[in-house]
């Protein structure tokens, strides 16, 4: 872009150049040269539109924000950064033939928690650098890729961790829909897909959208997915799934959220079951998107002896979100349940976590581009959030049931500042109405950066 | 130089010799799949029940790891007694040889926690290791020295098995044929189901075949509860992470402070304390004083077949060996003696320097005189029940259970 930017101004330098009234010795001589430059600049244009259909082409958009066509755009600031606007900032990878049609994208953010009633436990921290890839082979078969570490070291002696959070080929089949496999974000919610830190509100992502939907959420599988002239979209697959023979009852991973602490990430999954999930949007009207999705499947594995091998998972949800001039509004509810745990449960009695038969969350939020000026931005927001991650049990004999947890209810407010629309800064407070110091619960200040390019 | 050097070979020559045998003794298994010919587990179970093997001609593995007793003691005697008379008192409890076949080699986490090892302080890092201490302790078989137990091996009634498995110049070389002996027993311990049944009523209750009495789960969720017995902190009582049961132990080791024991005989010197992993019998981990008083976190499972609980076996019964586990704190003047003044000699089994090593920390020891036990009495019923449910050969039909059961098992 730069460089077409640099044409353009050789150009009109040299138009001004030849307009200068130290060429005017002779008009007839001058009126050829006129010409001749001309037929100059429209052969430059007509290279020009050439090379953008080119580029067009050979760019490959990050699967996270526009991998599908006439997908749901990012939720949260979509004003700011658009899925177009982040194709847009893919790298083509330039000079090397065999690369021709490779793009290069990535994002990260750093995170500052402060508790305010605890702040000893401070907490800077590099959330996550990734890289990601796409690939086209031709015009209608391409291939992505993304790649993370999370907590700036990932070593044996070390917290942080390495993983392929996406990795899949999509194939068109014809301009409305096509066909993908491989590693694939499960397209449920307004943010599994779509959790660049430019494009959600606040320094950390919702809660809702990580305890109850285990953003990033990812399975191996195959996926069909379309957009219809009315606005609709779509996303249905078949693929792996949670595995509950992973589930510890002697540790907080499944309270605090119980699909992300039995997801398999496609690491030597189990894969005996398979899961199937789908998804449907509709944007038919600007600025309005209306969708919801669904995930169900067996969990068990065909775990030999193991008493919840029938054990059924169901994640549905629904979500909102209208962008009115400035404003950008958002709600969104999912719901999960898992059948038959009641023998499994008993196997972890007096257990601090048992496997919840129900679990569900749900939030609001509404944002503000309040103050714009070139490419920067701010925008004010606020979101309210509950969610129960165990919100009931499977029944047991008298005297061995388990309590429902409380609910969790979330008040954020803050702001992200976009320096320009791939670059946020965040500032925000959290208000939990019940701390929970093994989980993190309560109040805090956090500050972030982010940037996705 | 010399000396470190032989010390070397000396560690090596066992390795070298040891994965010769495990290559022969591959072909050998081979075989006896084959052809129904004898195999070094075959081999281990004859061993393992031979007295003829025993300076005194009266003691096997059998007699102290009593197979129907979940290959533990069959009597009530704190320690046994071994040697060439049957008088040489013992020094600690015998411990049930079931479900031993998952022990790791001894080792430090990264936090530094000691985990894994056989024996109970660790000393030894696999089974073979493990079998060859009770051929040559004098309180035990009582055997000079390892030509020793290959001649008594040479004259046993199957001696020619023995030749046809290792070669039939086997006995020419005496530390070869204790070692092929050793590797039998091992052999043996590793894949016979009578040594690791999961044949107990918990183990048919994770699989969803029945549900617990309600006694039953009261005390399993007394047991896991970490603000109660808090017993799964160190016994896990579920699944493993590649999904296979638990064994109940977390292989690492623990100081409890059991009182002295006076039956042990060694007791009567009131300078000899058994400090477990830092000696007298383990030697590496002499210097390392804050692990003195540790001994090896045991399985439960089989516990309340046992005859009597603990390293030094000091307690008699189950009942009293939970009420010492919350009461130890709470009330130490029932488990300790005590002054003039009635103020209990808490830890009396360590010296006093090293009684701060003892777990003071997490439930149930995180108690002070004059505050409730984790546990009442009624409620130590109900532990006590639960732990019922992990003895071996539980019969279904008539809700009983018996390690004797098992050993009819291959």
């Amino acid at each position: 872009m730069q460089h077409n930017h640099f044409g353009r101004g050789a150009l009109a330098l040299a138009l001004g150049m030849a307009l200068s009234p130290a060429a005017h010795a002779d008009e007839a001589a001058l009126k050829s040269e006129i010409d001749a430059l001309r037929a100059e600049v429209a052969a430059l244009q007509a290279a020009v539109k050439q090379m953008q259909a080119g580029q067009a082409q050979a760019a490959v958009p990050p699967p996270a924000t526009s991998a599908v066509a006439g997908a749901a755009p990012p939720p949260a600031a979509a004003a700011a950064v658009s899925s177009t606007a982040v194709a847009a900032t893919a790298q083509p990878v330039a000079g090397d033939s065999a690369l021709a049609g490779t793009t290069l994208w990535g994002y990260g953010e750093l995170n500052y928690n402060r508790p305010t009633g605890n702040a000893g436990d401070t907490q800077a921290d590099l959330r996550r650098a990734v890289i990601g890839f796409g690939h086209s082979f031709d015009e209608s078969t391409r291939v992505y890729g993304e790649f993370e570490w999370e907590h700036a070291v990932a070593s044996a002696d070390d917290q942080g961790e390495t993983e392929v959070e996406q990795l899949y080929v999509e194939h068109s089949l014809t301009g409305n829909y096509g066909v993908r496999a491989g590693l694939m974000l499960i397209p449920l919610g307004l943010l599994n897909e779509h959790h660049e830190p430019a494009n959600y509100y606040g320094v950390e992502r919702n809660f809702v959208e990580t305890a109850i939907i285990p953003t990033t959420w990812r399975e191996g599988g195959v996926a069909m997915y379309g957009t219809t002239d009315s606005g609709f979209s779509w996303n249905v697959g078949v693929g792996t799934g949670p595995d509950l023979g992973k589930w510890d009852p002697s540790s907080d991973e499944g309270r605090e959220s119980p699909l992300g602490s039995i997801h398999q990430e496609l690491q030597l999954a189990k894969a005996h079951d398979l899961s199937g999930f789908g998804a449907l949007n509709w944007q038919g009207i600007p600025g309005l998107l209306v969708g919801a999705g669904v995930f169900a499947g067996k969990i068990g594995q065909d775990t030999s002896d193991f008493p919840a091998d029938g054990a059924q998972l169901v994640l549905s949800e629904a979500h909102v979100r209208w962008q009115p001039g400035p404003f950008d509004l958002s709600a969104l509810y999912t719901r999960g349940t898992i059948s038959d745990t009641q023998a499994l449960n008993l196997t972890y009695l007096g257990q601090p976590t048992p496997v919840p038969k129900a679990f569900w969350g749900g939030y609001a939020q509404g944002a503000w581009r309040a103050l714009e000026w070139g490419r920067s931005s701010l925008v004010p927001f606020v979101r309210y959030e509950e969610f129960n991650t165990g919100a009931e049990y499977a029944q047991q004999p008298p005297g061995f049931g388990t309590p429902a947890l409380p609910t969790e209810r979330v008040w954020t407010a803050g702001a992200n500042y976009y320096l320009n629309p791939n670059v946020v800064f965040k500032v925000d407070y959290q208000h939990f109405n019940y701390d929970d110091e093994a989980l993190g619960y309560g109040n805090r200040f956090d500050l972030g950066l982010g940037y996705q390019f | 130089m010399r000396k470190s050097s032989a010390t070397r070979l000396g560690v090596a020559l066992p390795s070298i010799v040891g994965v010769m045998i495990c290559l022969l003794a591959g072909g050998a298994v081979s075989l006896a799949h084959a052809s129904g010919a004898p195999s070094p587990a075959s081999l281990g179970r004859s061993i393992f029940h031979d007295a003829s093997l025993s300076a005194s001609g009266q003691m096997s593995c059998a007699s102290c790891h009593v197979p129907a007793r979940a290959h533990a003691q069959g009597n009530t005697s704190a320690v046994q007694a071994g040697g060439e008379n049957l008088d040489v008192a013992g020094f600690r409890a015998v411990p049930s040889l079931r479900y031993l076949n998952f022990d790791l080699p001894f080792f430090f986490q990264k936090d530094g926690t000691p985990t894994g090892g056989f024996n109970r302080d660790g000393r030894a890092d696999d089974l073979v290791e493990q079998a060859r201490r009770p051929f040559l302790a004098a309180h035990e078989m009582g055997n000079v020295d390892a030509a020793s137990v290959a001649d008594k091996l040479s004259r046993a009634e199957y001696a020619d098995a023995f030749r046809h498995v290792f070669g039939a110049n086997v006995f020419a070389d005496v530390d070869m044929a204790f070692l092929a002996a050793l590797f039998s027993i091992a052999s043996f311990e590793s894949s016979a189901r009578e040594l690791h049944p999961f044949t107990s009523k918990f183990d048919l209750f994770l699989r969803g075949r029945l549900v617990l009495s309600t006694q039953e789960l009261r005390g399993f969720a007394l047991f896991n509860r970490p603000d109660k017995g808090n017993c799964a902190g160190c016994h896990p009582s579920t699944r493993q992470p590649d999904g296979s049961p638990p064994v109940f132990t977390d292989y690492t080791y623990d100081a409890l402070g059991v009182p002295r024991n006076p039956e042990i005989a060694a007791n009567a010197d009131p300078a000899y304390f058994d400090l477990g992993l830092c000696g007298p019998d383990r030697t590496d981990l002499a210097e390392r004083r804050d692990l003195c008083g540790q001994f090896k976190v045991p399985t439960l499972r089989n516990v309340a077949t046992r005859q009597v609980w603990f390293h030094n076996g000091y307690f008699h019964s189950l009942k009293d060996a939970l009420h010492f586990y919350v009461e130890r704190d709470t009330h130490p003047e029932r488990w300790y003696p005590v002054d003039a003044a009635g103020a209990p000699d808490k830890f009396d089994d360590l010296p006093a320097p090293l009684r701060r090593n003892v777990n003071t920390q997490e439930p149930p020891y995180d108690r002070r005189p004059g505050q409730a036990p984790r546990l009442d009495d009624a409620e130590i019923d109900d532990v006590i029940a639960f732990l019922g449910t992990l003895t071996d050969g539980y019969d279904d039909a008539t809700g009983t259970a018996d390690p004797a059961r098992d050993v009819a098992l291959p």
